[in-house]
């Protein structure tokens, strides 16, 4: 009797856990890496960092304000890029600086001026070559000698929306590859664009696709944030301003440059030409050893006029030409299923009439809303694992960009392109994920951008520094930005 | 109802109270006890080997390592494998189903394979 009622209890016990697996998301608040009160100042100790066996960690530089991207030079220099903006719509002056090797931290200023966010940087050639974001005044890639020369090769790109212009890296045929971020989440300008502060700004803003596409006239309702008047509304449809309606059989023309691609530059400067296309935020982008380029992606968020749930962010093998799936696929699966509808939703219709092709499958996909920056792959046997990518995760925004059970990404993982498996490479130690300022000590905070030396021996970690999520949005705090180096002991 | 079995069920209720509490304050838990175990998992068998592939394409992206992140950890759950596979099968909450055209019942069974690899694996192999 006791035995059978011990069994019982421990079934009964079962199913309940069983039960909330899938069925205490709806009654937990979000648990957000971002979600603390103000910390005080920031402490750094590489002690608090957690390393695969035989790693080491080390601080670079701290001090740094919205860091995003490192690039290294002849004879080992370091050289970085401050965004100069973050989410939050806080502008500060976007700078391109050498670092000391040493930890002495910024040596000298090589160039500075507005089309924030600086999004990150790459070498060749002697010359070192700036993603600017253009968050107000439109994007551009601009090529910086070493004494701060400046050249622009591409202006106005689409970059006034939600994401940005980032990358760039270096291809095997020299051409300087870059990412070229959407407008908005899926697709359709809505109020969050207001709330993100753009829309108030730019009004009729909106997606541009690379190609034409035929609409289906999906139109979304929402309020009218444009005008003095609560009550007013306004209905929006795919690819045109706020408060534009669509109707179905509508063409959109294509152009370059688009939203939501991978394009390309000469280093002498050209035309602006397309490598791939259907992407949401291409936010990192990297050449394997094989010479083929890799992008990372930030999924969907759950905002906006259409949200999607549960997308995660894909690393894609980028194959020229191909379109991958942006407004109507995440992750090469259709938005039309259910898994994309949060808490049993209408599933999302499609947008376009007509697909430019059918996505293929990530290489990998990286956590839900672990905001996938940039990467690089090992190249060297001295630090081994050769051929994986180290991925940088910003983290989480959470609350924002949609609800998460326990904080996601702030942390280095490192992944097999062969197999897509994952694992954690550099991340804070202790029982709990999270960045620093939640989990306590001087470890990660939110890596944006992963890059090896020349030599391939030490990983660099960009480290944006601390960003708060709040009701009032983000909320980034200056000079908590650090760069962290990573070495094999056996390799030093 | 006599009074010799009302005071059993009270015991009874008594003696499961700890239990269910546990059951609920585990499934709702977001987080692993402990550092996560996906660095010290080496899958040997086949069976673990297809888990893994599996685990990464359908699984990791809610449940990174196997921890919490969109959803709930799911690598400190002794659950019986009934469950697991019919919440696989079926979804629950915010979690999708999986019905055999995306997952077979060997993939099933694969995963959850390598889930028990999950649970059982040494986490702290990692240094400080």
């Amino acid at each position: 009797m006791q035995q059978r009622a011990r069994v019982s209890c421990r079934r009964g016990a079962a199913g309940i856990a069983a039960l909330l697996l899938g069925g205490c998301f709806g009654l937990m608040e979000s648990d957000g890496g971002g979600e603390i009160p103000p910390p005080g100042a920031r402490r750094v100790d590489p002690g608090d960092v957690v390393v695969a066996p035989g790693y080491r960690v080390e601080v670079v530089a701290t001090g740094l304000t919205f860091p995003t991207g490192v690039a290294l030079g002849d004879g080992g220099a370091i050289y970085l890029v401050e965004s100069g903006y973050s989410y939050g719509e806080v502008f500060t002056r976007p700078r391109l600086v050498e670092i000391a090797r040493d930890g002495r931290g910024v040596i000298r200023e090589i160039a500075s001026g507005r089309h924030a966010p600086w999004n990150g940087v790459a070498f060749a050639g002697g010359a070192l070559y700036v993603a600017q974001g253009g968050q107000l005044e439109g994007g551009r890639v601009v090529r910086f000698d070493l004494d701060g020369g400046a050249r622009v090769l591409v202006d106005d790109l689409p970059s006034t929306g939600d994401h940005h212009t980032s990358g760039p890296v270096i291809g095997r045929d020299g051409w300087i590859y870059f990412g070229q971020g959407t407008a908005t989440n899926a697709g359709v300008v809505g109020t969050d664009n207001h709330d993100y502060g753009w829309l108030a700004r730019r009004p009729r803003f909106h997606d541009v696709p690379c190609r034409d596409v035929t609409l289906r006239g999906a139109n979304f309702e929402t309020g009218d944030p444009l005008t003095p008047e609560p009550g007013d509304r306004a209905v929006t449809g795919a690819y045109v301003p706020f408060g534009t309606a669509t109707r179905r059989g509508q063409v959109i023309p294509g152009r370059v440059p688009c939203s939501g691609a991978i394009l390309r530059v000469h280093p002498e400067g050209s035309a602006v030409e397309l490598v791939a296309w259907g992407f949401r935020n291409p936010f990192g982008l990297a050449v394997a050893p094989d010479g083929r380029l890799y992008a990372t992606e930030n999924g969907f968020d759950v905002r906006g006029s259409r949200p999607v749930f549960g997308a995660a962010d894909p690393l894609w093998r980028v194959e020229p030409g191909r379109w991958y799936g942006w407004p109507d696929f995440a992750e090469g699966r259709p938005l039309t299923i259910d898994f994309y509808a949060e808490g049993g939703g209408a599933p999302r219709g499609f947008l376009l009439a007509e697909h430019p092709g059918r996505p293929p499958e990530p290489v990998a996909y990286l956590a839900v809303h672990s905001s996938a920056g940039g990467l690089d792959f090992s190249r060297d046997a001295a630090f081994g694992r050769t051929g994986d990518a180290f991925v940088a995760l910003f983290g989480d925004m959470a609350p924002e960009t949609g609800k998460v059970m326990s904080p996601v990404g702030f942390k280095v993982v490192r992944v097999n392109p062969e197999t897509g498996v994952i694992e954690d490479f550099a991340r804070n130690g202790g029982d709990k994920n999270g960045p620093a300022s939640l989990v306590g000590g001087g470890g990660l905070e939110r890596p944006i951008a992963a890059r090896f030396d020349r030599s391939g021996r030490e990983l660099y970690v960009v480290d944006f520094g601390v960003l708060r999520m709040t009701d009032a949005g983000p909320v980034p705090q200056p000079e908590t930005g650090v760069l962290w180096r990573i070495t094999r002991e056996a390799a030093r | 109802m006599t009074a010799r079995a009302r005071r059993w069920i009270a015991a009874a209720l008594i003696a499961t109270a700890p239990l269910v509490l546990a059951a609920v304050a585990g499934g709702c838990g977001a987080e692993r006890r402990g550092p996560p175990a996906a660095p010290s998992v080496v899958p040997a068998a086949v069976e673990e080997r297809r888990g893994e592939r599996l685990f990464f394409r359908f699984c990791y992206q809610c449940h990174p390592g196997g921890g919490g992140g969109l959803g709930p950890s799911i690598n400190d759950k002794p659950l019986p494998h009934a469950l697991i596979r019919a919440q696989i099968r079926r979804g629950l909450g915010e979690m999708p189903a999986f019905p055999d055209q995306v997952l077979s019942d060997e993939d099933v069974d694969a995963i959850i394979a390598y889930l028990d690899l999950l649970e059982d694996s040494p986490a702290a192999t990692w240094e400080r």
